[in-house]
This record gives structure tokens, C-alpha cells and sequence, in this order.
């Protein structure tokens, strides 16, 4: 999609600077309203977490519904843990993410280097193609991508739930705009030294480009890791499911038994790598969004 | 020959030659490979799928021309998935965009602390998957052990059966929806604010303006552009929604929640397969979003602007 109204650079998660002095308590409603929002927004994580440590008889027996438990205990997760091979789909869902985040962040550098820097043939035309392809949605290319993945005897392996994923628009467009950024004299004093392209790249663009890279390489991770459909039809054997599968069918599965601290210990454990890299890295992820209008 | 002498040769700009080209396609080869294979290609072979159908007896494609097409526009099992398709656009889109506006606008007020811990309490919806809201959501709709039913009997109110009912599901899953993409929308309406000029305010302020009279005449026109491309991606995203209904409904009761994805899927992945009437759904819906996308790309450039 289009970029054009939010800048790179444009740093949202900065405080303004024309505070004008007030008294103390003037922003007390705008605090109440906030922490109001804020909360309501983050309860249904706050209540998953609460519920993961609640027993299950504690769950079924009580009248009314509460979120936070009387006696604390480990229990649903061993059980989320035991019960599904958790371990094993969360095992799978970091090699998926991580092939497919390493070879997006690495192809797009390349790629976006060579539109930011290099003169060639059909330079607008390949551009516009690239672009071109941020609309296409994905319901026109699962089928046929399903159907020549099984061909080849991809389903149910790493190169299924990855290779359609390993190039993304996006992370080309971002990294030729940042690149671009870049003042090229620069480059041309790397040229009179004799360094080649290749070189240059590696040894002073990608260094410079420090934030850039990590604010994609976040947002990729995201989005692989929180992929559904694909992985959801490319695997039907249990021991190559993704944890966002994983979670499906070990939902399925409890629900009957109405043991929800063990589906939301499942949920948490889901969750936990996304939540860690949001505290982590809020303000690369949040430029990255404003700067993408791409999610899912 | 002094004529031929005395004529400039008209020296034709050739552009960049084809050794620097060759270098550039090789740092560009790997995204466009994968591009070519698993998103170019696909499209041209998803229109021929989508001609074909399985005859009925033994394995054979056979082309059936614009007929799964025919079927499908005189169908009315069809329409009814465009219909849960168009609930859930105008479900989503306004609700969303206008909580996402307003959050923003408060978030935009210049507190002197606590910023960041409003923010990751609004924001964190961002990182959450389409599978994982759909899992929080069904606990909360669930009638026993669920909370939102306890919430609505606190204030007198009987809630519904949230998922069996066909109308109360269609917004459940709403609901999880507009959650789930909350986080993305304030991040994007809270930087159209603050690129707004500070100096507008400023001047408001001396003419008397108060704060809603400056919310009305400066922030939302100043904002067009960004509600514009808000209302795009978001109509797209309520179009493409699939997780929460997998999880929270399985496109039930009924039919009652199966939008044209979900019927994409169960077409093509559930039980026994038709990919031809698959594939003319995957494109009718897809002409519908790059449609969308191609307005959003033009609308953006021309229509909506203020500078």
C-alpha cells in the first residue's frame, strides 16, 4: 500500500516538547480516561494470563467468574505443555519465523540496495511490478501456491511453511527508501577508494542502516510468526503444526473438557515471544507500522 | 561527403548499459524469483483454475469456460457470503476508525509521564495474531466460565448466547476483529495527528476556539488523508478476516459467519475439493480488494489533501 503520509523518521513514540505549565491536577481526567481505555484494551491478555494460573476446579466451581485466583498454580501449563507437543510446535514456529524473517531481511537489503543505487534496464518497470505486488491479497495465491507446493512434496516440511514467504515488497521498498537517505557522496569517495559495491554495502550502507533493519526485521518476525491460513493448510501432521495451529486443535480439544486454564496457558506461551519483542523494541515496531500501513 | 561530414551524429541516450544491468539483477534475483513463482504466477493460474471443474466421475480437469462464474453469480448460498462479507465491513470499519481517532486524540494531549504506559496498554493488540484473539475472545463469550456475560449481568443486562446465535455471532466476531486491528489503527491515526502543524492550534486557540471546536474544524480535515487510508486498508482487512471466524465460529451457526474467505477455504481445503469454485471466489474477492487498493492508491494522491 502507500506511505505517503507517514515519514520515516517521523517519531511518534517522542513526547512533544510545547508542554505549557500547568497545574498539577489539570491532567488528572486525561490520565483517569486513559488508564480507563488502556486497561479495558489490554483485558483480555490481563484475564488470559490470570486464567492460565487459575486451577481448573477452582474454574469450574465457582458462581461467578473472576479473574484473578484464589490459590496460584503451575499445573496448565505443564498440562498445555504435556497434553499437545507444545514444545515441538513452538520449536516449529521459531524455524519457520526464523528462515523466513532472516531470508526477507536479507533479500530486501539486496534488492533495495540495487533500486536506491544502481542505474540499469527496466529499472521503473521492475519497480513498479514490486510495488504492483503489495495489492495483490492473498486469497488470489493460496490455491495455486498450495497445489505446486504439494507437487513438489512440501507439505508438511520447513521449505513448505517458508519458501512462498523467503521475498517481501514491503521490506524492498523500505530498505531502497532508506537507502536512498543516504547521501551519495558517500558513496562516490567509496568509489575513488576502490571499494567495490558489494563492500560497500555490507561494510558502511548496512551499518548505517542499523535502524531501519531492525524495525523490518521485527515487523517480519511478527508476521510470520503470527501466520495462520498458510500454515493452518500447508501442515496436517501434528508434529509440523505452528504454535498459531497448535493453539487450534489443542482448543478443539479442551474445550469439551472446559479447561480453559490449560487452552489459556497455551494461548500465553503463544504469545509470550510477541509480547517480549513489543516491550523490547515498541518504538522500532510502532515507526515500522506508522510507516507501512501493512499488518497480517 | 562534406555533407555527410557536417551532420552531427544524433547520438541516441542509450541508458545504462548491460553489464551494470546484470550486476543489479543479481542482487535483485532472489525477491523476484520468489515473487515470480508464489505470487505473479499464481494469479494467472488461479484465473485458469478457476475455469476449470473436476468432472464427476474420475480425476479429470475439464474446462468449463466462465461456468463456475455463472453458478456462483446465480447462487444464492453465494450472495449469502457476500452478505457476512458486507456485516463484517460495516461492523469493523466505522466502530474501529472512530474508537482508533478518538484514542488517538487523547494519546496526542502532551502528559508529562505515563505516556509510554498508556501506549503499551493501547498499542499491544498489535502483536497479537488472528488465532490468539480469537482464543482470548471465546473464553470471554463463553456463557459459563466467560466474562462478559458476568459484566452485562452486573449492570442488568441478559447477554446473548454470543456464538449460537446467528446474529450475536456476526458481532462477536466483530468485536474480536476490531480488537485485534485497534493497536494498528491508533498507531496509524495518532501519527496523521502529530503531523498535523502545531501552529493551527495556536492560532485557533487566539481566535477562541475550544477544544472540540479545534478537534472539529482542525484535527479531522487535517486528518483526512489518514482516515481516507485508514477506511482502505481497513475495509480490505474486514474483508480478508478468517482466523477469529476459524477459531470463534467455524464459519457457524449455520452459515451464519462464513464470509466469501471462509468460504474460499472450505471450497478448497475442507472435505472434499473444489478448487475450480474455489478459485472464481478467490477472484471475484480479489478484484474487489485490488479495486479497493488501486482507489486507495489514486484517492491518496488526489483527492483528500489540505497542503
Amino acid at each position: 500500500m502507500t506511505t505517503e503520509p507517514f515519514l520515516l523518521d517521523e517519531d511518534i513514540t517522542a513526547q512533544p516538547e510545547h508542554v505549557a505549565p500547568r497545574s498539577r491536577w489539570a491532567d488528572l481526567p486525561v490520565h483517569l480516561t486513559l488508564l480507563i481505555i488502556g486497561l479495558a484494551i489490554a483485558t483480555p491478555i490481563i484475564i488470559s494470563f490470570f486464567i492460565s494460573f487459575t486451577p481448573l476446579r477452582e474454574l469450574v466451581s465457582r458462581a461467578n467468574p473472576s479473574i484473578l485466583p484464589d490459590t496460584w498454580t503451575f499445573d496448565n501449563y505443564e498440562k498445555a505443555w504435556n497434553a499437545t507437543p507444545f514444545g515441538r510446535f513452538v520449536l516449529n514456529s521459531f524455524i519457520q519465523t526464523g528462515i523466513i524473517t532472516a531470508a526477507q531481511v536479507l533479500f530486501s537489503i539486496l534488492a533495495g540496495y540495487a533500486f536506491a543505487m544502481f542505474e540499469f534496464k527496466f529499472k521503473n518497470a521492475l519497480f513498479a511490478i514490486l510495488i504492483g505486488s503489495l495489492i495483490v491479497p492473498f486469497e488470489l495465491t493460496f490455491i495455486p501456491n498450495f497445489l505446486l507446493i504439494s507437487d513438489l512434496g512440501w507439505a508438511n516440511t520447513y521449505a513448505g511453511l517458508t519458501v512462498p514467504f523467503l521475498a517481501s515488497a514491503f521490506g524492498v521498498f523500505m530498505m531502497r527508501q532508506f537507502f536512498l537517505s543516504i547521501p551519495r557522496d558517500l558513496y562516490d569517495a567509496a568509489k575513488i577508494d576502490g571499494a567495490s559495491d558489494w563492500k560497500y554495502l555490507w561494510a558502511v550502507m548496512t551499518p548505517l542502516s542499523k535502524g531501519a533493519i531492525s524495525a523490518f526485521t521485527i515487523f517480519a518476525f511478527l508476521s510470520a510468526w503470527n501466520q495462520y491460513l498458510w500454515p493452518l493448510i500447508i501442515t496436517n501432521e501434528e508434529n509440523m503444526r505452528t504454535a498459531q495451529i497448535g493453539i487450534r486443535f489443542f482448543l478443539v480439544n479442551q474445550e469439551r473438557a472446559t479447561d480453559w486454564g490449560a487452552i489459556m496457558a497455551g494461548a500465553v506461551i503463544v504469545m509470550i515471544p510477541t509480547l517480549l519483542v513489543f516491550i523490547v523494541a515498541q518504538k522500532q515496531l510502532v515507526k515500522g507500522i506508522a510507516a507501512s500501513g501493512l499488518k497480517g | 561527403m562534406a555533407a555527410r561530414v557536417e551532420r552531427i551524429p544524433k547520438k541516441r541516450f542509450s541508458g545504462p548499459g548491460w553489464r551494470p544491468t546484470a550486476k543489479a539483477y543479481v542482487y535483485l534475483f532472489p525477491t523476484f524469483f520468489i515473487l515470480a513463482v508464489f505470487v505473479y504466477f499464481p494469479i494467472i493460474e488461479s484465473f485458469r483454475l478457476s475455469l476449470n471443474r473436476v468432472a464427476p466421475f474420475g480425476n479429470q480437469e475439464i474446462s468449463v469456460g466462465f461456468d463456475n462464474y455463472r453458478r456462483l453469480l446465480t447462487s444464492p448460498d453465494f450472495w449469502d457470503t457476500v452478505k457476512v462479507s458486507v456485516y463484517f465491513m460495516i461492523g469493523t470499519v466505522p466502530v474501529g476508525i472512530g474508537l482508533a481517532v478518538a484514542i488517538a486524540i487523547l494519546l496526542a494531549y502532551p502528559l508529562k509521564r505515563l505516556n509510554w504506559f498508556y501506549r503499551t496498554l493501547i498499542f499491544v493488540p498489535v502483536v497479537i495474531s488472528s488465532a490468539i484473539a480469537g482464543t482470548l475472545f471465546k473464553l470471554l463469550y463463553n456463557p459459563v466460565v466467560g466474562f462478559f456475560n458476568h459484566w452485562l449481568s452486573i449492570i442488568g443486562i441478559d447477554g446473548p448466547n454470543w456464538l449460537n446465535e446467528q446474529n450475536w455471532a456476526v458481532v462477536a466476531v466483530t468485536i474480536a476483529v476490531v480488537w485485534r486491528q485497534l493497536g494498528f489503527n491508533v498507531i496509524i491515526a495518532l501519527a496523521g495527528i502529530q503531523a498535523i502543524d502545531e501552529q493551527l492550534y495556536e492560532a485557533a486557540k487566539v481566535d477562541g476556539a475550544g477544544v472540540f471546536r479545534r478537534i472539529w474544524h482542525i484535527t479531522l480535515p487535517m486528518l483526512s488523508p489518514t482516515l481516507f487510508f485508514l477506511a482502505v486498508v481497513n475495509v480490505i482487512i474486514s474483508l480478508q478476516a478468517f482466523g477469529e471466524i476459524n477459531i470463534l465460529t467455524d464459519g457457524g451457526p449455520g452459515r451464519g459467519t462464513t464470509n466469501l474467505v471462509y468460504q474460499v477455504f472450505v471450497d478448497g481445503f475442507v472435505g472434499t475439493r473444489f478448487v475450480g469454485r474455489a478459485s472464481a471466489q478467490a477472484f471475484l474477492l480479489a478484484i474487489m480488494i485490488i479495486g479497493i487498493s488501486i482507489i486507495n492508491f489514486r484517492g491518496l494522491r488526489s483527492r483528500v489533501h489540505y497542503q
